[in-house]
């Protein structure tokens, strides 16, 4: 902030969400908008960076020289690998009623120009590769060949909309073959939105940064989000 | 027998004096112990807060170092005067309110937050081939210039968040 590096630490749960505050001013932020909502930064937002989620083993072979953040020795039982269907499980202190999701149902939640949408997991999964528009950019939005990965693309090629669809596996050996395919030039893409081959080889496609959330606690810091159904 | 001697001593008119500096006492140990229990009970985990709540434990939690401390030390000034002329059920009281006044000062100056999730003191990263991470265990992964690095979801859930830097950016790694 202002050329000054600020150090975070865990302040408070709020509304299942957490706080944050900072050592050099004490200021308090939301950790899911990155704003800082009470005390002497009160407004600023911090800068997103953009991140994936995705399985170790898909990251492994993207970046192959990429390190890992080590699991602390003395806190290695507080760590649970398990803990998507644990956290299910809890209650939750914020609901929806009349919405078509139930709060724990997971979504992929974008925000492009102030517009909010949510992606039901289930639906993504099943239909992936999904294009959409949001806020009238035409958005992209692949599962990786493990069927946990995912990452969100803005549609154009070279500044034009393009589509995109999952070919067909070429051959049985071929059937967890990654094969995204673009409908103009019938390039082949990578799970990174790189073409590998074809005429658009060596184009990269933007990508937007997206969240994977429960539905309650999108909808609770994104009241006006629309919601993707098929 | 005289009048005075059918009353038990408790139930003597206590001077002015005296019941203005109870007064005092009671505001000052009320002030100290609400600064910490007021937000502590809003800021619970699986609990609702509305934004007004929210702003309240904010501006209470800001005060409350400085303002339990000053509330302590005003309560145990103000007890040691009382003490002499405290009944015995009256010096009860004045000992459990001194020790959730200095409660609530200790409490004020420290993150319980972090006692229920530890934050990582000094990170450590290592190479793929030294993780022990199975493959299809989820990360968050971030690339800045060249350099990627990879934060394991089953751990940051625990921690919350991480004070990294990344190619010379200062980030903050919150799960």
């Amino acid at each position: 902030m202002n050329g000054r590096m600020l150090h975070f630490y865990l302040a408070g749960i709020n509304n299942q969400n957490f706080l944050m505050r900072d050592r050099e001013t004490g200021t308090w932020w939301q950790q899911i908008t990155g704003k800082a909502i009470y005390g002497p930064l009160q407004g600023v937002a911090l800068e997103l960076v953009l991140s994936d989620e995705l399985t170790f083993g898909e990251w492994r072979t993207e970046s192959p020289s990429g390190q890992v953040l080590a699991p602390v020795v003395k806190y290695t039982k507080e760590y649970d690998s398990n803990w998507e269907p644990d956290v299910a499980k809890l209650p939750v202190v914020i609901s929806f009623p009349g919405t078509e999701l139930k709060s724990r149902d997971v979504v992929i939640g974008l925000t492009i120009g102030g517009a909010a949408r949510a992606y039901p997991w289930d639906t993504f999964a099943k239909q992936s590769p999904i294009l959409d528009r949001v806020n009238g950019t035409p958005v992209l939005l692949v599962l990786g060949a493990d069927g946990k990965s995912f990452r969100v693309f803005v549609s154009r090629i070279d500044g034009r909309d393009a589509e995109f669809f999952l070919r067909a596996p070429e051959s049985a050996t071929d059937s967890n073959q990654w094969n995204l395919v673009d409908a103009s030039t019938a390039s082949q893409w990578n799970f990174q939105g790189c073409a590998t081959s074809g005429s658009a080889l060596g184009k990269c496609l933007d990508q937007t940064p997206a969240l994977k959330d429960y539905w309650f606690d999108w909808r609770n810091y994104h009241p006006e989000t629309t919601l993707y159904k098929h | 027998m005289s009048a005075s001697s059918l009353y038990p001593p408790t139930l003597r008119r206590e001077p002015p004096v005296s019941s203005r500096r109870w007064f005092a006492y009671s505001l000052f140990a009320l002030a100290g112990i609400g600064l910490f229990f007021i937000p502590a009970f809003i800021i619970r985990p699986f609990r609702h807060q509305s934004p007004r709540a929210l702003l309240l434990a904010m501006t209470l939690r800001q005060r409350a170092p400085l303002g339990t401390l000053i509330a302590a030390l005003a309560c145990f000034i103000l007890a040691l005067v009382l003490w002499k002329t405290a009944s015995r059920w009256r010096k009860s009281l004045l000992v459990l309110t001194l020790l959730l006044v200095t409660f609530s000062a200790v409490m004020a100056r420290l993150n319980y937050f972090e006692w229920m999730f530890h934050p990582i003191d000094g990170a450590q990263f290592v190479a793929q081939a030294d993780s022990k991470l199975d493959a299809k265990q989820m990360i968050m992964a971030v690339r800045i210039g060249t350099e990627a690095r990879a934060y394991p979801i089953s751990q940051m859930a625990y921690h919350h968040v991480l004070n990294d830097v990344v190619a010379g950016v200062p980030i903050a790694v919150t799960y």
